[in-house]
């Protein structure tokens, strides 16, 4: 970098004070509203993968299939990769359950035995479209009384998440399209405002460089110091709403089932994002805006 | 030769003729007047010789350079030994007198204590050492021109051009500022002028080049503008 260069851009912000501040400012309320929009869609998508993966296929056994059994398949079953936790309910934890639901009942509790209820396994899909598959395929195992799921119900909410999924990256990308445009019309207008001083430089014999690296510094150092802040305020922010337990411990993107990272670390990730961000488009935004200027 | 128009036409895309093969030439050391009503083409003439404008045919040469040959860099390196004088001064609002001269060396890489040294020699050659500090706004419009000439001037070009430099201020300050370019030129430095003020070009009693729809009508040494 030349001295130069650094010399004259510290110049121009100290100069434009109150435009620098303005520029800072806007800049930094746009990236702090790109980062509570990804955010708050990086959430919601954690929520939804964790009620999707509550939806489960019970496996209802047969008396004579022993508890043995029913484990030695629960271990089988754990090394399936589409299979994101196995539950096993004996009979006795079948007729707990049953007594809780019923307790106000006690006729229904007297006419009811553990041995009369069937033990199951409860099964968890990583990804919602398996359960039918695999709905299919515990069908075929031996000792298998019945298998249930609500196939109806899931088909809906697959669809339902499927579209949600795929609204709220839509929506990251047109916000991260609004934001861009915000960020490089700021550029620009600043740049513009300029435009008397670059005819000066120019006539009086300035070289390409010497008019536009300064402002690219500029721009670069605006966009930098912009999404420096706001990435620090959102690291802070969703770290005390995970502690006071408002977002989840770790989240999770919706397209990859298995991918899941803590709230701690996507903070820092969103904040690396932002100030890389900043910095490009600082530098983008102040690049193209200058070089209407540099036609000779 | 210093500078040779040869058999230069502008051409606007309407039609309109800005300059119709317009060929003269300037030796270093010369006080020249370019004089026409408003339209005749002298601006254009001016622009052509900084390279902010291409002729549609004809050459414009510095130095045995075509200025329009040049690219990049050397674009500037040309505007370096040309210093430019506009009517509406062009300064730097937010700069200081001192600041506004300066930026003629800052942009040529001039060390800062050059800078420190030449920017007031340059000032108090045009009688302007007292306003170093001042802003564009608290100067009167012939002080600003004159700051305007400092800038011209603070990388020593090989000539100064003056795009009609009296137009917009007083009788009073227009002889102050002829009085400035008089002396620059005494001190060797070539002088080009458009203008269209009669008095001042007949009071010069300089080579005076008369331009009339974009032609050369006339061009004589010791000249009048009738």
């Amino acid at each position: 970098m030349n001295d130069k260069y650094i010399k004259n851009t510290l110049n121009n912000i100290k100069r434009e004070k109150l435009l620098s501040i303005t520029n800072v400012s806007i800049m930094t309320l746009t990236f702090l509203i790109l980062g509570i929009f990804i955010t708050v869609i990086a959430v919601s998508q954690s929520i939804l993968r964790t009620l999707e993966q509550q939806a489960q296929v019970t496996i209802f056994f047969k008396d004579d299939f022993t508890e043995d059994k029913i484990l030695a398949l629960k271990d089988q079953l754990s090394g399936d990769e589409r299979i994101f936790n196995i539950n096993f309910v004996s009979k006795e934890d079948a007729y707990n359950i049953f007594r809780e639901i019923n307790k106000d009942d006690p006729i229904l509790l007297e006419s009811v035995t553990s041995s009369i209820l069937p033990a199951s396994l409860e099964v968890r899909a990583k990804d919602l479209g398996d359960l039918p598959k695999l709905a299919e395929e515990f069908n075929q195992f031996d000792g298998v009384e019945e298998v249930r799921f609500f196939s109806d119900v899931i088909g809906r909410f697959k669809k339902f998440s499927t579209i949600a999924y795929t609204a709220g990256f839509v929506l990251v990308f047109v916000f991260f399209v609004i934001s861009y445009s915000v960020v490089i019309a700021t550029l620009r207008t600043t740049i513009h405002s300029k435009g008397t001083e670059l005819e000066v430089m120019k006539l009086v014999g300035a070289t390409n460089a010497y008019v536009k690296m300064p402002l690219i510094y500029q721009g670069i150092f605006y966009g930098f110091v912009a999404s420096f802040v706001s990435g620090a305020l959102l690291v802070f922010v969703i770290n005390i709403m995970v502690h006071f337990r408002a977002v989840p411990v770790s989240i999770g993107l919706g397209f990859l089932p298995n991918f899941s990272i803590s709230s701690l670390l996507f903070s820092f990730i969103l904040w690396f994002v932002l100030i890389l961000s900043g910095a490009l488009l600082g530098f983008l935004g102040s690049f193209f805006a200058v070089k209407r200027y540099l036609k000779y | 030769m210093l500078i040779d128009f040869r058999e230069v036409t502008k051409e606007y895309e309407e039609g309109l003729k800005a300059l119709d093969e317009v060929s003269f030439a300037i030796d270093n050391g010369e006080f020249v007047f370019v004089v026409g009503e408003s339209g005749a083409g002298k601006t254009t003439l001016v622009k052509m010789l900084i390279r902010e404008e291409f002729p549609t045919s004809g050459q414009v040469l510095f130095e045995e350079t075509d200025v329009h040959t040049l690219e990049g860099d050397d674009i500037s390196h040309l505007r370096r030994k040309i210093g430019v004088v506009f009517q509406d001064y062009k300064l730097l609002k937010t700069h200081t007198v001192f600041e506004n001269v300066a930026v003629a060396l800052e942009v040529a890489d001039t060390p800062d204590d050059v800078i420190r040294s030449v920017v007031p020699n340059v000032l108090s050659l045009v009688n302007l050492g007292h306003k170093m500090h001042s802003f564009p706004n608290t100067l009167s419009g012939g002080e600003k021109q004159r700051v305007s000439i400092a800038r011209a001037l603070a990388h020593e070009p090989d000539v100064l051009v003056a795009d009609e430099p009296t137009g917009m201020i007083d009788p009073k300050s227009a002889a102050e500022v002829m009085e400035i370019l008089e002396k620059i030129n005494s001190l060797g430095t070539t002088i080009l002028m458009a203008t269209h003020n009669k008095e001042i070009v007949n009071a010069m009693k300089k080579r005076v080049i008369k331009l009339e729809h974009g032609k050369v009508i006339s061009d004589k040494k010791k000249g009048s503008y009738e």
